[in-house]
């Protein structure tokens, strides 16, 4: 068997070949590398999925308060909000849990990268969101939640392949761009979408992330990556919901891909992971940075 | 571009203590593997971060995450956080330095790590590419190139005849399958350091064998990070 990929073209075409759909054909190949079994692949699956909710409750249970100050439970404060203009459980319960998740990373706490930590919110808050509001059958041990999260990771290789997922070489739209692509693909996966529907959900939301800048203020990874997990969040559904229309992206995901690749190279350190640029030397994020010095 | 795609609990991971994949947890796996390629207990070590670490990490907690991984500890254990208490109460001298600028070929993550314990002394630079994978690029001054996901075997020996061979012999032996092996010399007939990734777990019983090789000097064991 064929385990190699660099493309969504190569992956489905490796796939097809095996005779297996996407999600299989990677756990079983996940298997061939470990040296293990299928089964054991699916439950460390199903304990990254657990950790993944364990870290939204940590973060849902009381306001997460970063040493830096810039943390402040923004999560806590948008659940606990009478004020939203978003009637829909499903996509508000996406936003709070997105910031939940990436608010206890901030925090030093538990959590899985998704693909980094920096963006580890948005996948798991959209999936949990639709969870909770929607599909309360789903859990970590169920397989259409398991291929849910196996469909964001295969977007998440894709753009390791082709591209980069670290900010430092690629900008925040290798980060939570990436993470943002993933969770619309997984997302259009629960919505019963098909694989080739989920790749182009990933490529509509990838492209309204391109050229984004990794200018943390003072080095954190709280401003404004924490806020980000929640719009990123919102880009997902976005593309889910029009890969859900029939809506195609006109430029298909492996070269969004390549576009973001080189729009990363062309990026300045100053806005790539550096506190060099951007928000990082605002007059307010310059004084953060010598307040906690 | 890479020949493949990481795999999938590779993307989905590492399970790990915040904030950041590539300067906290790939900062502790590299740490992990410099300790456990230094034989004697450690006792002294210098880190110093190059490029984007040297300028973000305090923020990551990334001297933490070094400070962990020389202790055994993988970015998964929540006594990650509390690293430097523990190292002091061991005794352990660390100092820590930023080189915000580094050579131009170093990785934009590198980090470099200068161990001492006894009479060893062990110099590790490593790069964190992302999402927390890593690979280490030099091992006291010789090129490496391991990513951690599989056992390795480093083997310090004499440039001459016949030492690849002999150790190729003992894998096969042992039923070890060779996933890389590279070898490269400081200059002809001066040393040589062999690194072989092998599918499977290494015992004792190989390690010694193959410190007995002629022109062999030292074998070390580096276990997988992810298993």
């Amino acid at each position: 068997m064929n385990w190699k990929f660099t493309s969504s073209i190569d992956l489905l075409a490796r796939a097809g070949d095996a005779g297996l759909g996407l999600c299989d054909y990677l756990v079983k190949r996940d298997a061939f590398y470990a040296g293990t079994s299928e089964e054991a692949i699916r439950a460390e699956l199903a304990r990254r999925i657990r950790i993944t909710r364990h870290s939204l409750d940590e973060g849902m249970s009381r306001p997460q308060l970063s040493f830096s100050g810039l943390t402040v439970g923004a999560a806590h404060s948008l659940a606990a909000s009478a004020n939203s203009p978003v009637a829909d459980e499903f996509f508000g319960k996406a936003l709070v849990y997105a910031l939940a998740v990436n608010e206890v990373n901030a925090c030093g706490g538990k959590i899985v990268a998704f693909p980094t930590a920096g963006s580890c919110g948005i996948v798991p808050g959209v999936l949990w969101a639709w969870r909770d509001a929607r599909s309360p059958s789903l859990g970590p041990d169920s397989r259409v939640f398991q291929d849910a999260f196996t469909m964001a990771s295969a977007i998440g290789m894709l753009v390791a392949a082709r591209a980069t997922l670290a900010g430092a070489e690629g900008g925040c739209q290798a980060e939570c761009g990436a993470a943002a692509a993933m969770a619309a693909a997984a997302l259009s996966q629960l919505m019963g979408l098909s694989t080739e529907a989920c790749i182009d959900a990933a490529a509509l939301s990838l492209k309204n992330c391109l050229g984004l800048a990794c200018d943390p203020v003072a080095g954190l990874v709280e401003v404004p990556c924490v806020k980000r997990n929640a719009f990123m969040a919102a880009n997902a559904i976005t593309a889910a919901s029009l890969a859900a229309a029939g809506v195609r992206s006109a430029i298909p995901f492996d070269e969004v891909v390549g576009a973001m690749k080189s729009i990363g190279a062309s990026m300045p350190a100053s806005l790539k992971e550096s506190a060099e640029g951007g928000l990082a030397v605002t007059p307010t994020g310059l004084a953060v940075a010598q307040r906690i010095r | 571009m890479p020949e493949n795609a990481p795999t999938l609990l590779d993307l989905f991971g590492p399970v790990m203590i915040g904030p950041s994949s590539s300067h906290t947890a790939g900062v502790a796996r590299i740490a992990y593997l410099a300790r456990k390629i230094l034989k004697t207990p450690l006792e002294r070590a210098r880190i110093t971060f190059y490029g984007s670490l040297a300028r973000t990490w305090k923020g990551h907690g990334s001297d933490k995450a070094a400070i962990a991984g020389l202790l055994g500890i993988l970015p998964e254990d929540e006594r990650l956080a509390f690293a430097p208490e523990i190292a002091q109460r061991e005794g352990l001298e660390i100092e820590i330095l930023s080189d915000y600028a580094g050579p131009e070929r170093y990785h934009t993550n590198t980090v470099v790590l200068e161990l001492e314990g006894g009479d060893e002394r062990l110099r590790v630079r490593g790069s964190s590419i992302g999402g927390g994978e890593i690979r280490l690029k030099s091992v006291n001054g010789f090129q490496a190139e391991l990513d951690g996901g599989l056992a390795a075997i480093l083997v310090l020996h004499h440039d001459e005849v016949g030492v690849i061979a002999e150790l190729a012999s003992l894998l096969a032996a042992a039923g070890l399958n060779i996933a890389s092996l590279a070898s490269h010399r400081r200059d002809k007939g001066d040393e040589a350091l062999i690194v072989a990734e092998v599918d499977g777990a290494v015992s004792s019983r190989l390690l010694e064998a193959a410190a007995r090789i002629h022109g062999v000097l030292d074998v070390v064991h580096v276990p997988s990070i992810k298993s």
